[in-house]
């Protein structure tokens, strides 16, 4: 199985909730891309859904990234959903570091 | 009649479009030619020798017209005479026609002669009756729900229009009256479609030229279906630009022929400015937060502001005297900007502090200029050559906002419409500002970053120890190998100390950047320091940390690894960090458990993990740097990579290991690290000489509050 590398967002919008799929590594150089896109569709959220499963990498960059957005859809009461990555470079740093059980990780696929 | 030649005369007034009727003083016909014949239904011989009154004037005018011929023979005057009139005129029939017609007097041998020309406009005031119908019509249809309509129309800030198959105006409201630039409805009215729309530069959405025949209204009359159509329009004269939704939709007579179309002139302006002002600030923020390159950031500042707010851009900077330093500049056309260019050398660096620059300088307030007079670039031209360039520029309007941050003045950026010859409006100003005060963050932060990136990383590096102290019983080793200049990462730091019999060593990275980054380590250190203290056991000093950075106002994680040795047993706990490698003779295996990140999840819990330290093994805690580093074709270095280059150096000392470490990292990187890369590696050499002491059982760690450090 090829990983993808290059960082691409998808990005999938119902009126109930925005779905953003990223592809490739997530880390110090693409994380503030991800950032500013859900900062410019912010502003009418009610629920954002990140899909993960073709991320390939992400560093600790990238998690507290994630860990941030869960924070923020705490305080600002949206809704966030994570889909867990199927690549095992990004699931590592989840398990690694708790944060498979402690941020809100869809459970199994439908 | 005067002395003309007869036959030249006949054939003129043979073949008039007019009619021609010449009468003599005493109001008796003495011409008619074939126009007339047909135009009044009477042959020229049951014409010549009759008062013209009895012949083609209304009964009810007769009176009027011998008391005017009588009073031009008696005095000269005539209200008639030479002017284009119109009237009705009666026909052999007995039925009026409506007619325009011209008079003129001659004299000739002492006696006065007198020659209409006359022109049948009935079919012309079919159309103009055809016309009041319809407005009447149109009226009445719309008076028909009188209030309404009022109330629709009346506050309808939309231009409302109806016009004709020949797309003359039948109505406008005062909306569509002030949007075609005219002063009144009467002005418009009497306008060629043409000429109004001739004083329009017109585009459509994506800037193609649109002409009369791609107006709705235009297309409906040719049968076409004609969807709403978005136009972008400036005025040639006033420069104004408007964005407008024109809708039409044609109005059928009872034949069900399209009688005249109906258009709503939606003025969007706003809405389409607001809009694009959101893309574009959004925009901006984005090119003005990618680079922390100072000089890139300036050239950055001045393009964006080209084309969508002007032309062209200046960026200025105030020095400690309030005179300017020119920094950059930018234009729409590229091979103009040299001319731009070549315009700035000309501007003095010492500035007039009550105008134009020197007054934003001094006063913060921005300035807006819709037209820039020609005798203001007179005055300002220094010499010929000057005044040649800024006439070739062709400065049309131009404003000055500050770059200001809080109550700082950095710099002006200075925009100038030429070629597009649009007015900018305090719109522009607004949008302008925006701008200004995002490139002056961006600014202060890139003149700034150098300068703080470097605090960061000195203050970074100086809070690993000098020298790891030596511990008895064991040979410690440490690679760190800081990130690239200017990448502003989080710090990897480690630390070890003594604790009465035993030693505690830390490895950990934190997510954050620069100078905060350095006070989080500072922060973790020193509280892992002192709670040591009083907490034994790793997972406790974990969960310590965890509720400490927790208290932060700010989002504050990190990772940690925390060893506590004990002659040859090593007690750890982990907080999000890999788990160190501990290798006996070839074999290279992880120990310890996964805990969660510190600082970062509400539930959270670490659990103490022992190891016993054989002699001759190493074991290898280190952040993930390492197994991140990348290559040249974005490949990571890996576990697997780290595992062999650990198998290569088995059973060696500690500061072999860590020289293998590196070697096998700078074979595989390309260039600087991206991010800070740190191992501890602790050996125990064969044979052993330390004392042993008491064992740890592996236990779960509950997360205690309430402490301080």
């Amino acid at each position: 199985m090829v990983r993808p590398t290059e960082f691409k967002i998808a990005h999938r919008a119902t009126e109930a909730s925005v779905t953003l799929t990223i592809t490739g590594e997530l880390d110090l150089s693409t994380g503030p891309v991800l950032s500013e896109s859900i900062e410019l569709l912010r502003r009418d959220m009610k629920a954002l859904t990140l899909d993960l499963s073709e991320l390939s990498f992400m560093d600790s960059t990238g998690l507290r990234l994630l860990i941030e957005l869960d924070q923020r859809a705490k305080r600002e009461e949206w809704k966030l959903v994570l889909v867990r990555p199927q690549y095992e470079t990004a699931a590592a740093v989840l398990t690694a570091t708790g944060a498979d059980a402690a941020l809100p990780f869809e459970d199994a696929a439908p | 009649m005067r002395v003309m030649a007869p036959t030249l005369a006949e054939f003129i007034l043979d073949r008039a479009h007019s009619a021609v009727v010449s009468m003599d003083e005493q109001g008796v016909v003495t011409a008619w030619n074939p126009s007339a014949e047909v135009t009044f239904g009477l042959s020229r011989d049951e014409a010549l020798g009759r008062p013209v009154a009895e012949l083609i004037i209304p009964e009810d005018l007769r009176d009027a017209h011998r008391e005017g011929l009588r009073r031009f023979l008696a005095t000269g005057e005539s209200r008639l005479l030479d002017r284009r009139l119109k009237m009705r005129a009666l026909r052999a029939d007995g039925t009026e026609l409506p007619v325009e017609f011209t008079i003129s007097a001659l004299e000739g041998d002492g006696h006065w002669s007198f020659h209409a020309f006359i022109r049948d406009v009935s079919e012309r005031a079919d159309a103009d009756r055809e016309r009041e119908r319809l407005v009447d019509e149109l009226n009445r249809a719309l008076r028909g729900s009188e209030r309404r309509f009022e109330a629709i129309v009346g506050s309808l800030s939309d231009a409302i229009t109806i016009r004709d198959h020949e797309h003359r105006f039948l109505y406008a409201n005062p909306p569509a009256v002030a949007h075609l630039g005219f002063a009144s409805w009467e002005e418009l009215r009497d306008t060629a479609p043409d000429t109004i729309m001739s004083d329009f530069l017109v585009w459509d959405e994506n800037g193609g030229e649109i002409r009369m025949q791609d107006i709705p209204s235009v297309r409906i009359l040719r049968g076409e279906e004609a969807e709403p159509l978005l136009i972008r329009t400036v005025h040639r004269e006033t420069g104004v630009q408007r964005w407008n939704l024109l809708k039409a939709a044609p109005l059928l007579g009872e034949d069900g022929e399209v009688e005249a179309t109906i258009t709503i002139i939606e003025d969007v302006t706003d809405q389409k400015r607001a809009e694009q002002r959101g893309a574009f600030l959004a925009e901006a923020s984005e090119v003005l937060a990618s680079s922390l390159d100072y000089e890139q950031t300036l050239r950055n500042v001045a393009q964006l502001a080209v084309p969508e707010v002007a032309d062209w851009c200046a960026v200025d900077l105030v020095d400690d005297d309030g005179d300017r330093i020119k920094v950059a500049v930018a234009h729409i056309d590229p091979e103009r900007l040299s001319l731009a260019e070549e315009l700035r050398a000309y501007e003095p660096e010492r500035l007039d502090p009550d105008q134009g620059l020197g007054f934003v300088f001094r006063t913060g307030q921005s300035l807006l200029y819709p037209e820039i007079p020609e005798p203001m670039l007179v005055a300002a031209a220094v010499d010929e050559r000057h005044m040649e360039l800024i006439r070739a520029v062709g400065l049309h309007s131009g404003l000055v906002v500050p770059m200001r941050l809080g109550a700082r003045i950095l710099g002006a950026l200075t925009l100038v419409t030429s070629e597009s010859h649009r007015t900018l409006d305090q719109f522009d100003v607004q949008l302008a500002e925006q701008v200004a005060a995002r490139a002056a963050v961006a600014i202060e932060n890139s003149r700034l970053y150098s300068q703080r990136s470097s605090i960061a990383r000195t203050l970074q590096q100086s809070l690993l120890p000098d020298q790891l102290p030596e511990v008895p019983g064991f040979e410690l080793a440490s690679v760190y190998l800081p990130a690239m200049e200017g990448s502003m990462v989080g710090g990897d730091f480690y630390d070890v100390w003594a604790l009465g019999g035993s030693w505690m060593v830390i490895i950990g990275d934190v997510t954050g950047k620069g100078v905060e980054a350095a006070a989080l380590t500072s922060l973790v250190r020193h509280t892992m320091r002192s709670a040591s203290e009083f907490l034994s056991s790793p997972a406790e000093l974990l969960a310590h940390v965890d509720s400490t950075l927790k208290n932060r106002p700010t989002l504050s994680v990190c990772t940690a690894l925390c060893l506590r040795l004990d002659g040859d047993r090593a007690t750890l706990a982990i907080g999000g960090h890999p788990l160190p490698l501990y290798v006996t003779g070839q074999e290279v295996t992880k120990v310890g458990e996964h805990g969660p990140l510190l600082g970062a999840f509400t539930e959270a819990a670490w659990e103490d993990t022992t190891v016993e330290l054989e002699a001759g093994s190493t074991l290898v805690a280190y952040t993930d740097g390492i197994t991140d580093a990348v290559d040249e074709e974005r490949g990571r270095f890996g576990l697997e990579r780290l595992r062999d280059a650990l198998r290569g150096a088995a059973g060696r000392p500690a500061a072999d290991v860590a020289g293998a470490l590196t070697r096998a990292l700078a074979a595989f990187q390309t260039g600087a690290h991206a991010d800070d890369t740190a191992a501890i590696v602790i050996h125990r050499p064969d044979p052993v000489g330390a004392p042993v002491s008491q064992g740890h059982d592996n236990r779960l760690a509950g997360v205690r509050r309430g402490q301080t450090d």
